[in-house]
């Protein structure tokens, strides 16, 4: 395919040229002058050089018309109407101008008449090239794969018609004439779809049958200029089978759709509601889109529901709590609202819609308001109605099943429109929420010990793992004095947020008792009296707190109803369970506590492996609902003491998701292993 | 987790059925809150199918604690499983709240 552009400069040239020798050809011919034979040579040139202006006319408009952006049909028209219409008239001027002309200069050679002639023909050429062109835009609108197969092989035998020109044959007999009447059949057919016309709005209906008249108009100036007997040219250039084809086709396609058009104007409003009320349904959808919020949305419906109906009076209210808050009004007063709602009151049930197209007889008449008919529509979700949308006209039989059909769609669109707006906002609140999780947890990430106190002495292992993003789970460490080290161990009743709240108080205060190295049980004791003031009365916290001397080689510790401590003795080669008492913190807020918890001393060997942990790690379940246990964990101590403390944490783990298999784990797990080393180095006092 | 009740003259039986998990507390504590519950003057907790107590199941009875202790309110638990009485016991709470093996010891203590 060559350059369009290119193409079109090449075809314009090609009309010149021809449309040029075209004139030449009509001026050099004089039918009245003997002396100039009358040769069929220089006849078959002119009639030549008009098939090739006209077809190189036409293809150029093929190509210009094909440019035209949009899909506007009242464009077309305008762009038909003025580039080419508007000719017809300048043809007219040309014609008289050549009357007032000739009236004080003869024209004995009828040059200049010729050369009008010619003007005037490719002046119409250009018309009916235009409004070829352009009817095809229109009869392909909304075209179908049939429809576009019909219409090439109309253009294909159209065009056809041009070698009957060329070589100029008769073509009034009677091989031609039924070919030529099939043509016109064709066209007939192909100037049914007027789809198009449908969808103008009653405005644009007017304006189009406007134009389409004075196509029509243009087009016959230029059939009366044709067709005027005792043309002095000697060349009738309108007899022309092409011409003559495309003349009919100009001519019959914008007549039936000025009869359409003219037809359909008085169900022109019908259809322009239908369409509006399909438009408002699409606004109605968008608007989540948009990001509109509610009193837009109820805006929305309001005005569609108002213009939808016609309504002479309508309001929008809502239920607030019983109360009615009135939140959209179309031409009706407030007073007038209290008037007719008090009379509707007993008659809406809750979530019926309730229509009343004559008013004249009901009590309404009482209150000498204008309105004859009402509807109330219900605003209803499946659970609770939440407003009222009341409509009111001055005509009584006016909601009639269409009007309350399209009211009604409007009414559930609406609901759903609120509906998805509310879990947009929800989904970006929950959205918001995960943002605020995800800090919470790499908050209590940053609370939980990184490094690991390291001695020659001993060597831990911890392991820990939160149900939700963050949990009630925590140990530290606090490095006394040399050789003097307190670890400790808690779990904060509930799980999530609030648990991790007071995790890290709990912290704080191990933090900051711990400073003044209290014994166990003491720290108990004061940890209980600072949670009294900050832990709700449901919550309490299980701890344990163990103080490891290397110089006094001894472990004291207290228990505060925390996970019973599991002890391999290396030197009995005995593994067993602390069973110490202890109250939880929290549970009694005064100072009896003390006398609740107890200090222990355990006297540690060499090899000694000490293994702490939650509540999570024995509580582990499988899908048969057992519990991990505190036998099994022993068993597997006593399985794997003789490892060192990273190793005795990892099978203790890996046997624990062995136990529980996929299940999910349903609350925090925490595991410490401390291994007193077989070679304790001399630690000189 | 299911809530049932007895009453006989000034004794309240709350049998608990199922699994006293987070959520499931809610209803023991509103079961607990009610006004009327100041009324009785023994409280018996049958445990017999209490299946697995979570801490914020144990927090209820807490928090319940102090406050039946002050009204003179006798809270009793009986028929405990092991494993729940387990948890009882490792928190310190076997100490402090009552927990006795069949409903007829229950109100032999009760009516002390």
């Amino acid at each position: 395919m060559p350059d369009p552009i290119k193409l079109k400069k090449y075809l314009i040239f090609i009309a010149v040229i021809s449309w040029g020798l075209l004139l030449g050809g009509i001026i050099l011919y004089y039918p009245g002058m003997a002396t100039v034979p009358r040769s069929a040579t220089a006849e078959y040139l002119v009639y030549f050089c008009k098939a090739v202006f006209v077809l190189a006319v036409f293809l150029m408009q093929r190509l210009r018309v094909n440019d035209y952006k949009g899909i506007d049909s009242m464009g077309y028209l305008w762009k038909l109407f003025f580039r080419a219409g508007i000719l017809a008239y300048i043809a007219i001027v040309l014609n008289l101008g050549y009357k007032w002309l000739t009236k004080s200069f003869p024209d004995p050679n009828l040059t200049l008449f010729k050369t009008v002639y010619a003007l005037n023909f490719a002046f119409f050429v250009y018309f009916i090239s235009k409004s070829f062109y352009i009817w095809r835009r229109l009869i392909l609108f909304q075209k179908t794969k049939p429809l576009a197969f019909e219409w090439k092989w109309f253009e294909i035998l159209f065009f056809s018609t041009l070698s009957i020109s060329v070589f100029h044959l008769d073509f009034l007999n009677f091989i031609f004439i039924p070919l030529l009447a099939l043509l016109g059949v064709y066209i007939l057919f192909l100037s049914l779809h007027i789809k198009w016309v449908a969808y103008l709005t009653a405005g644009q209906k007017w304006r189009s049958i406007v134009l389409l008249f004075a196509v029509l108009v243009s087009l016959g100036v230029y059939i009366y200029y044709f067709y005027r007997p005792s043309q002095p040219v000697g060349f009738d250039l309108f007899r022309d089978p092409f011409i003559l084809l495309a003349t009919f086709f100009a001519a019959i396609y914008p007549t039936f759709c000025f009869l359409v058009a003219l037809f359909s104007l008085p169900t022109a409003s019908v259809f322009e509601q239908k369409r509006s009320d399909l438009l408002n349904f699409q606004r109605l959808t968008q608007l989540i889109q948009q990001g509109e919020d509610l009193p837009q949305v109820y805006k929305t419906f309001f005005d569609s529901a108002v213009k939808a109906s016609n309504s002479d009076g309508a309001w929008l209210e809502l239920l607030n709590e019983e109360e009615a808050e009135v939140i959209e009004i179309h031409e009706i007063t407030e007073p007038e609202i209290i008037q007719i709602r008090n009379l509707t009151q007993g008659l809406v049930i809750a979530d019926l819609d309730y229509i009343n197209n004559n008013l004249n007889n009901s009590r309404f008449k009482t209150l000498n308001l204008p309105y004859k008919s009402i509807y109330v529509a219900p605003l209803k979700s499946a659970q609770r109605t939440f407003g009222y949308l009341y409509l009111l006209k001055e005509l009584e039989q006016s909601f009639d099943r269409e009007t309350v059909n399209v009211i009604r769609t409007f009414v559930s669109q609406t609901y759903l429109t609120i509906e998805n707006l509310r879990l947009a906002d929800e989904a970006l609140q929950n959205e918001r929420y995960k943002e605020e999780l995800k800090i919470a947890s790499s908050v209590q990430e940053s609370l939980i010990p990184k490094t690991f106190p390291s001695d020659s002495w001993f060597e831990i292992s911890c392991f820990s793992q939160a149900a939700k993003e963050v949990g009630g789970d925590f140990y530290d460490f606090l490095q006394l004095s040399e050789g003097r080290i307190a670890i400790i161990i808690g779990d904060v009743s509930g799980k999530g947020i609030s648990a991790a709240f007071h995790m890290a108080q709990m912290k704080g205060i191990f933090y900051g008792l711990m400073q003044d190295d209290l014994e166990p049980v003491k720290f108990m004791v004061k940890a209980n009296i600072a949670l009294t003031h900050c832990l709700e009365r449901t919550s309490f916290i299980t701890s344990s707190l163990y103080i490891i001397d290397y110089k006094l080689k001894g472990i004291f510790f207290a228990r505060a109803g925390h996970c019973h401590t599991l002890y391999h003795n290396a030197m009995t080669e005995d593994t067993f369970y602390f069973n110490t008492e202890g109250l939880g913190l929290g549970i009694i807020r005064d100072k009896s506590y003390g006398k609740r918890i107890h200090n222990m001393h355990y006297d540690y060997n060499p090899g000694d492996v000490m293994v702490i942990y939650t509540d999570g790690i024995v509580e582990g379940r499988n899908k048969e609902q057992e519990e991990y246990g505190e036998e099994r964990l022993r068993e597997m101590l006593k399985q794997t003491y003789h490892l060192e403390a990273d190793d005795i944490k990892y099978a203790i783990i890996h046997d624990l998701n062995e136990f529980c298999q996929d299940t999910p784990i349903h609350d925090d797990q925490t595991l410490m292993v401390i291994k007193f080393r077989n070679v304790q180095p001399n630690f000189s006092a | 987790m299911k809530i049932t009740h007895e009453i006989r003259e000034k004794t309240i039986t709350i049998a608990l059925d199922g699994e006293l998990d987070a959520s499931s507390s809610v209803m023991l504590d509103e079961e607990l809150s009610k006004p009327e519950i100041m009324l009785f003057n023994k409280i018996l907790v049958d445990c017999e199918n209490l299946n697995y107590i979570s801490s914020a199941g144990l927090g209820v009875f807490i928090s319940h604690l102090q406050r039946f202790e002050d009204a003179q309110i006798k809270l009793i638990f009986f028929n405990m499983q092991e494993k729940v009485k387990n948890v009882f016991e490792i928190l310190g709470l076997d100490l402090l709240m009552t927990i006795v093996s069949t409903y007829d010891e229950a109100m032999t203590v009760a009516n002390e």
